[in-house]
């Protein structure tokens, strides 16, 4: 950021910056976060002084991109080589959906860089001075800790529920939220979904209890388009924003077009790749790969998150020259059948093409083997065109077979696993 | 509006805490103190397994609430992990654990038997995760701490709805009411600088505890009965 008493305009400035000068001002952040991590994290000297890269600076990304790519268990191997006392006050650990958690450091100059981009994207959804904001915990991810700043920098006041975004909590949501009427709500969608279901089931009056809120602002599942207008009608709110990014540094916002959201190109840059590494072309998916692109806090330089995403294609009628990425799963929540990788989200995407099943927790069932030929779908409730789910999921995905399984009354909260094994709800795999 | 004129709402059991930015320093110092009476060193690594709309998280650090100049963390000049306490985080805190050196882990009292059996499984399963000193912060809705057996190293009371936080002494082993802070009268404890706070009454059982202590020399000391000190 430039030392300036208009921050502000400058943040806005970037987002319209051509790709040019964008992508050459993106080098020279990198240029200074390989050479802090060179400097300054023993793990990143020795990784790259083993793959014999030399010291001086980076000419491009290409030259960028013969960094080796790295994960989760190498970092976890690491332990002392990678994170250090210096790398900020404030701890945060990562869901270990894949395993074990990572525990990564927040500081200040790192928070005050990843501030703006809250904001911004705050301010795309909506948010204006004067509004009261009922925020996610802060202590619940590191992204979630900026946006208590970012409120309070917007102009607003901020509130907190008690207690966490897991069922057991719904009411204690619902008394905050009819007792503030905030006007712009941050949460999971999975949080909401399972407040449309609780509603549906108790007779609820969702509409009323949300009854004033102009933006929701939705982390932790890639939104289809029908399930964020179904979460607008059910909830009778203005909007529903898209956010999402990682602890690592990822970070991501939905404009007001919802054209696939975009990524806050001044605090990451982001890559997907195929299988060798290698970059994989706009709208074909990959494994996401993050550089943060601050030289604060605990470092992160080609990390593979293990999300598979994708590029959009082209640019946003927004205005906003930011390149769009969508996040569409994890490994953990896909399923291979045959030679392909199906997940959770292109699976809703077909079943929510009936109206009739939208808002209906769905779930894959993964094969005992691993790998199956036949893609085996568990939805809730009874049974509702059932054949022609199943064709279009044939046809849509390109898989041999697909069975659906109807879970009845049988209820499993909505949460951020969407792949389950067969004998937890008592049917056979594949 | 102003980031000083933002304000910050807690939803809390019973209640609700609020606060113009400013106001939340007096009670950073405040818990920051509460942790050096219970025995935590300055430069410890702390970690807090607790909702965000506690004060045991939201004190935490600055990098967590606007207009907190100095947190627990700034304050001690230690490191503060943050555990949220919902059940899906807490059996992530063995391995969280495992990667850190922990000077003082704080659990909320109703997650505790979740957490023993986590770190129980992780330790059969031959993990290495070094057992950090646990201070279990409690409160009058929670069963009463009793001091026998194996015991976690101190307790904390705290009844968010009355911004009440009274650490166990690492000297007396009774729970300080620090002076001017609080004002105790009979049984009720007065919040004297939050006047949003509820009154907190002695719940059956406890009382107050005659005679003073060196690290708090004015402050009205209270404890459960059959209460013994455990260092």
């Amino acid at each position: 950021m430039p030392e300036t008493s208009h921050a502000q305009d400058w943040f806005e400035e970037i987002e319209r910056w051509p790709s040019a000068r964008l992508r050459s001002w993106q080098l020279d952040r990198l240029r200074e976060v390989v050479a802090h991590a060179r400097a300054n994290v023993s793990f990143y000297r020795s990784l790259w002084s083993k793959a014999g890269l030399r010291e001086s600076g980076l000419d491009s990304f290409d030259d960028f991109a013969r960094l080796p790519i790295i994960t989760k268990q190498d970092l976890l191997k690491a332990r002392g080589g990678w994170a250090n006392p210096c790398d900020g006050p404030v701890g945060f650990s990562t869901r270990g959906t894949s395993g074990e958690p990572l525990l990564l450091w927040l500081g200040a100059t790192e928070e005050e860089i990843y501030i703006a981009p809250t904001m911004r994207g705050f301010r795309w959804a909506g948010f204006a001075p004067g509004m009261t904001a009922l925020l996610m915990s802060p202590v619940w991810h590191r992204l979630a800790a900026c946006e208590t700043h970012a409120i309070a920098r917007l102009g607003g006041d901020c509130a907190f529920f008690w207690g966490s975004l897991g069922p057991d909590n719904m009411d204690s949501f619902l008394r905050t939220l009819t007792s503030v009427r905030p006007r712009f709500v941050t949460t999971t969608a999975p949080f909401l979904l399972a407040l449309v279901r609780r509603a549906a089931h108790d007779d609820l009056r969702l509409a009323e209890a949300f009854r004033g809120v102009e933006s929701i602002v939705a982390v932790g599942l890639p939104l289809t388009p029908r399930m964020r207008e179904f979460l607008r009608a059910r909830l009778q709110v203005g909007d529903v924003f898209e956010r999402s990014g990682t602890q690592e540094g990822a970070a991501l916002d939905d404009c007001r077009l919802h054209a696939t959201p975009h990524i806050h190109e001044d605090v990451c840059y982001l890559e997907v790749v195929d299988a060798d590494g290698a970059p994989v072309a706009a709208g074909e998916r990959g494994r996401l790969v993050v550089t943060k692109l601050a030289a604060a806090g605990s470092i992160f330089v080609r990390y593979d998150t293990g999300d598979i995403a994708a590029f959009a294609t082209g640019e946003c009628e927004c205005g906003c020259t930011f390149r769009r990425l969508k996040i569409y799963g994890r490994p953990e929540s896909s399923v291979m059948v045959g030679e392909r990788m199906i997940t959770a989200y292109d699976v809703r995407l077909c079943v929510e093409e009936n109206p009739a099943l939208l808002g209906r927790n769905v779930l894959l069932i993964r094969d005992r083997s691993g790998a199956s030929e036949v893609l085996t779908v568990a939805i809730e409730g009874g049974e509702c065109d059932g054949d022609d789910t199943a064709d279009r999921l044939r046809s849509r995905l390109g898989v041999a077979r697909a069975r659906i399984v109807w879970l009845g009354g049988l209820r499993i909260n909505w949460g951020f696993r969407q792949v389950i094994d067969g004998r937890e709800i008592g049917i056979s795999n594949g | 509006m102003s980031l000083t004129e933002t304000r910050l709402l807690f939803d809390v059991p019973n209640g609700r805490l609020v606060f113009a930015a400013g106001a939340l320093d007096a009670w950073a110092e405040h818990l920051s103190w509460c942790y050096e009476l219970m025995g935590v060193k300055r430069g410890a690594t702390l970690a807090v397994q607790d909702f965000g709309s506690s004060p045991l998280s939201f004190l935490g650090s600055s990098l967590l609430m606007p207009g907190l100049a100095r947190g627990v963390a700034e304050r001690l000049d230690g490191r503060f992990i943050c555990l949220d306490a919902s059940p899906e985080r807490v059996t992530l805190t063995p391995a969280v654990l495992e990667q850190v050196a922990v000077d003082a882990l704080v659990v909320r009292a109703d997650v505790t038997a979740l957490l023993s059996a986590e770190m129980g499984k992780k330790a059969r399963n031959g993990s290495r995760t070094l057992h950090p000193r646990t201070i279990v912060a409690f409160n009058d809705e929670d069963p009463p701490p009793v001091r026998v057996g194996a015991t976690p190293w101190r307790f904390l009371l705290h009844v968010p709805s009355s911004l009440l936080m009274a650490p166990e002494c690492r000297e007396c082993g009774r729970f300080h009411l620090r002076a001017g802070v609080y004002r105790l009268d009979g049984d009720e404890v007065s919040n004297l600088l939050h006047a949003g706070a509820t009154t907190w009454h002695l719940p059956a059982g406890w009382s107050s505890v005659p005679g003073r202590c060196a690290l708090g020399l004015d402050d009205p000391r209270i404890s459960p009965a059959a209460w013994t000190q455990d260092g």
